[in-house]
């Protein structure tokens, strides 16, 4: 099942450093697709949130001459948040702690969003 | 120079998005996603962040128009969209189902908002309904305690919607000579 083999990436993905706590796939409307989110994180605003911030990302970079967006980073006192384009019609949401690597972090969400990409 | 920021809310597929559109004086920003859910039957996509335009109502006055999405998950833009705006024109689709409850969700939502500024109702897509039961509206409004002028608008219609924003405008300031564009009937 999609479902399974997505998670089973994002499983893989916050395994390869302790510096990632919570990993979703979100279609661009907003909708969880997949996730490994802690319990105390509400699934459906996670959802939202990366949409919007994608799609304002998105609007910001064509606006402002950078192309097609591929990241948007957020960073707050307690950590990161990381989200991905992955095609068209999905984003990978990663949020890490302030003491991630964040050059690290960029090559396992890469290799995760390829692993995605294929499965989609 | 007059600036005044407004904002477009209410149910999914109401029109906000088009109404912005089709009186803005500048092209739109929009934030369309393709929809992945039940409103996939209904249109492709739908608002996921904000939708924003602009009108001059004459030389000295600008009306920054903002768009809200509709569905609830996005709810966190509807406060923030509506930060420093002076009026809500909010939207409802007539040919929905469950037309009242829609009205008593955005209300409840903008239920602050609504004590302090302006609000106008515009009533969508009737063509595609039975008819508007103008009895339940005027009550639902009245159990919530709000009295606001009520139109029924097509939100493709250039004149329908300025007619809407003029209403807003001048329940935000009387004196203002809110002339858009000339109504033509
Ligand atoms: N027949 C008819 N169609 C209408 C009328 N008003 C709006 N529409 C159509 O209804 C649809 C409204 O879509 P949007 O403008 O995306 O609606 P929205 O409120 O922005 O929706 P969300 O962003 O998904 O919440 C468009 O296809 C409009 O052309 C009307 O009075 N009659
Ligand atoms: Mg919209």
């Amino acid at each position: 099942m999609r479902e399974e083999s997505i998670t089973s990436i994002l499983a893989d993905l916050n395994s390869s450093s302790t510096d990632i706590e919570a990993s979703a796939i979100i279609s661009t409307d907003g909708l969880v697709i997949a996730s490994l989110l802690p319990t105390s994180v509400d699934e459906d605003r996670v959802g939202a949130m990366s949409a919007a911030m994608l799609s304002l990302g998105d609007r910001t970079a064509l606006e402002l001459d950078r192309g097609a967006l591929e990241q948007v980073l957020i960073k707050g006192a307690n950590g990161y948040i990381l989200m991905t384009h992955v095609g068209h019609d999905a984003v990978l949401t990663v949020m890490t702690k302030s003491s991630a690597k964040l050059g690290l972090i960029f090559l396992d969400v890469k290799r995760a969003v390829a692993d995605v990409t294929s499965v989609l | 120079m007059q600036q005044y920021k407004i904002i477009f809310s209410g149910s999914v597929g109401a029109g906000k998005s088009t109404a912005i559109k089709v009186i803005s004086d500048i092209e739109v920003v929009a934030t369309e996603a393709r929809a992945s859910d039940h409103i996939q039957k209904m249109k492709e996509s739908t608002t996921v962040a904000m939708d924003y335009g602009r009108i001059n109502l004459d030389a000295e006055t600008t009306v920054h128009l903002y768009g809200t999405p509709g569905q609830e998950r996005f709810s966190f833009m509807w406060e923030i969209l509506a930060q420093g705006a002076l009026g809500l024109v909010l939207l409802i689709d007539c040919s929905a189902t469950a037309i009242k409850t829609d009205i008593n969700r955005y209300l409840a939502a903008f239920k602050d908002f609504i004590k302090e500024n302006a609000v106008v109702i515009g009533l969508t897509r009737s063509d595609l309904s039975t008819g508007i039961d103008w009895e339940m509206i005027y009550d639902t409004l009245a159990e919530n305690d709000i009295s606001a002028p009520v139109f029924e608008v097509d939100a493709r219609n250039k004149t329908d919607i300025n007619m809407l924003v003029e209403a807003l405008v001048l329940s935000i300031d009387p004196t203002i000579d809110s002339t858009i564009n000339p109504v033509v009937t």
